[in-house]
């Protein structure tokens, strides 16, 4: 489907709200099936993760290692672009979360 | 609550690509018509249950191609609620009973999904998730994969067990000619199958189906003599969040738990009273959330009881008989209506192979999402 870059300016707003932010990894799965739009990056890792106010958020890990795939793994969120461009050619941007210390 | 299901009617599952939707939905109406001893034009209205036929198939305005194909002009509508869009017809035509402004109403749940690519099929689905859930580039084996790993940390359920449920199901769905799969599997084919999304494989996951199926619904005063009816004893529906992350619990369903206790309150029925029921195994890990769910078996427990066969054919409480969405088949809008023709048909007496010896009380259990809706039925004899 293709990507609407009004949508895109809109939710650019959100992320604002998330990024930086530090939790710890409550679940996760690795995607082997992609849907449309990440077929180049399958397999992936995305993590449900829960922040220290108890809110929780999920997106794919990313600068990771395999001894970061756990339950109770800190990360933080940080921008990264998130799929392939669509027919628009704007390249959408949002949330990862990174390993940290 | 006494609304009747007449006729009933299911298509062969699975990957039907000579076949169009118009020719699957003629084949079930006809049946469930028939098997009723009714006449198209005694029917008061249609609904219809899809999820994808717009975003897949570009056919939006569904209740009217229904008619269009049967050749009547009577109300018709689509319901949407991901893959429980068929319960949610269902539920839709028993209201519409209740409301008494129609007294005999045509249920049909009809999908087509196996005519496009996987890419293009995973992500219409993701439609039924939450827009953080489609940025993320989540699917929905994953988001059962997150479950099924919260699941398994907090009650220390194993991918064995989870595999269990689909030997089970397979082993049912080999004695319906109407599944998609007709053939048992070990719990090691299932434990060596490809990874889709981790911890769940292949053979953990509902495959991607084609099919319909069809009943007619009937208010108390129009029954006549030619039928024994199946009533319809509670009709219960909940919702919660589109997305995971909005959930305080991933270990549980809250809208099948909530729309279970209306149901059985509805019903005065209690969980030890059912003897046979369809639920919603779209992933091994559903299944066993959903029986304790249910409250069929205390929580943490109900993967150690499944592997140890208690629901499987031969024992008090009887569990997708039909082979479930594992092997007979998910075609999305279409499963909700397939649940409740396989309970009517074992309520009868006429499940064939699969039929649970003196099955007088019966449930389906059908979600849409992760759970963001949860619709429920009990019927009996």
């Amino acid at each position: 489907m293709s990507i609407s870059p009004v949508k895109i300016w809109r939710n650019q707003k959100k992320i604002a709200n998330i990024l930086n932010k530090t939790g710890k990894i409550i679940s996760y799965s690795q995607v082997y099936v992609p849907p449309s739009g990440f077929e180049n990056e399958a397999p992936y890792p995305i993590v449900l993760v829960e922040f220290i106010d108890k809110k929780r958020f999920l997106a794919q890990l990313t600068d990771w290692k395999s001894i970061n795939l756990k339950i109770g793994q800190k990360v933080q969120a940080v921008l990264r672009k998130t799929r392939s461009a669509g027919t628009e050619g704007v390249i959408p941007y949002g949330i990862k979360f990174k390993p940290i210390i | 609550m006494k609304v009747a299901v007449l006729g009933a009617s299911t298509s062969k599952f699975g990957e039907l690509w000579s076949l169009s939707p118009r020719v699957l939905l003629k084949e079930v109406v006809t049946e469930a018509l028939n098997s009723s001893h009714l006449k198209l034009g005694e029917i008061d209205a249609i609904f219809v249950g899809n999820m994808l036929s717009g975003i897949l198939g570009g056919q939006e305005h569904l209740g009217a191609f229904v008619a269009e194909e049967l050749g009547v002009t009577i109300p018709a509508f689509k319901i949407e609620g991901a893959c429980a869009s068929g319960g949610l017809a269902v539920h839709a035509g028993v209201t519409s009973i209740l409301s008494t402004l129609y007294k005999k109403v045509l249920v049909v749940g009809i999908e087509k999904m196996t005519d496009h690519k996987p890419e293009d099929t995973t992500s219409a689905l993701m439609g039924a998730g939450s827009d953080e859930e489609r940025t993320s580039g989540a699917t929905f084996p994953s988001l059962y994969a997150l479950i099924a790993r919260a699941h398994m940390e907090k009650y220390g359920t194993t991918e064995e067990q989870m595999a269990q449920v689909s030997v089970k199901n397979h082993y049912h769905a080999s004695l319906n000619g109407k599944a998609q799969f007709t053939f048992p599997i070990t719990v090691d084919q299932v434990l060596k199958s490809p990874l889709i999304a981790s911890p769940l494989k292949l053979l953990d996951c509902s495959p991607v189906s084609d099919g319909a199926a069809a009943i007619v619904l009937s208010s108390e005063n129009e029954i006549t003599q030619k039928i024994k009816p199946v009533w319809i004893t509670a009709s219960a529906l909940a919702t919660d969040t589109l997305g995971l992350a909005q959930r305080k619990d991933l270990t549980s369903l809250s809208s099948a738990q909530k729309a279970a206790q209306k149901a059985y309150k509805q019903s005065g029925l209690k969980p030890e009273d059912i003897d046979v029921a369809e639920v919603h195994d779209c992933f091994s890990i559903a299944e066993i959330i959903a029986m304790e769910d249910l409250g069929f078996f205390p929580r943490g427990l109900a993967a150690k009881n499944i592997a140890l066969g208690k629901t499987r054919l031969g024992n008090k409480l009887v569990v997708n008989t039909s082979g479930g969405l594992k092997a007979s088949g998910h075609p999305v809008g279409a499963t909700g209506v397939k649940q409740i023709v396989e309970i009517t048909n074992q309520l009868r007496g006429v499940a064939g192979k699969k039929q649970v010896k003196d099955a007088q009380i019966g449930l389906t259990h059908n979600v849409g999402g992760t759970g963001a809706t949860a619709v429920i039925h009990i019927l009996r004899n």
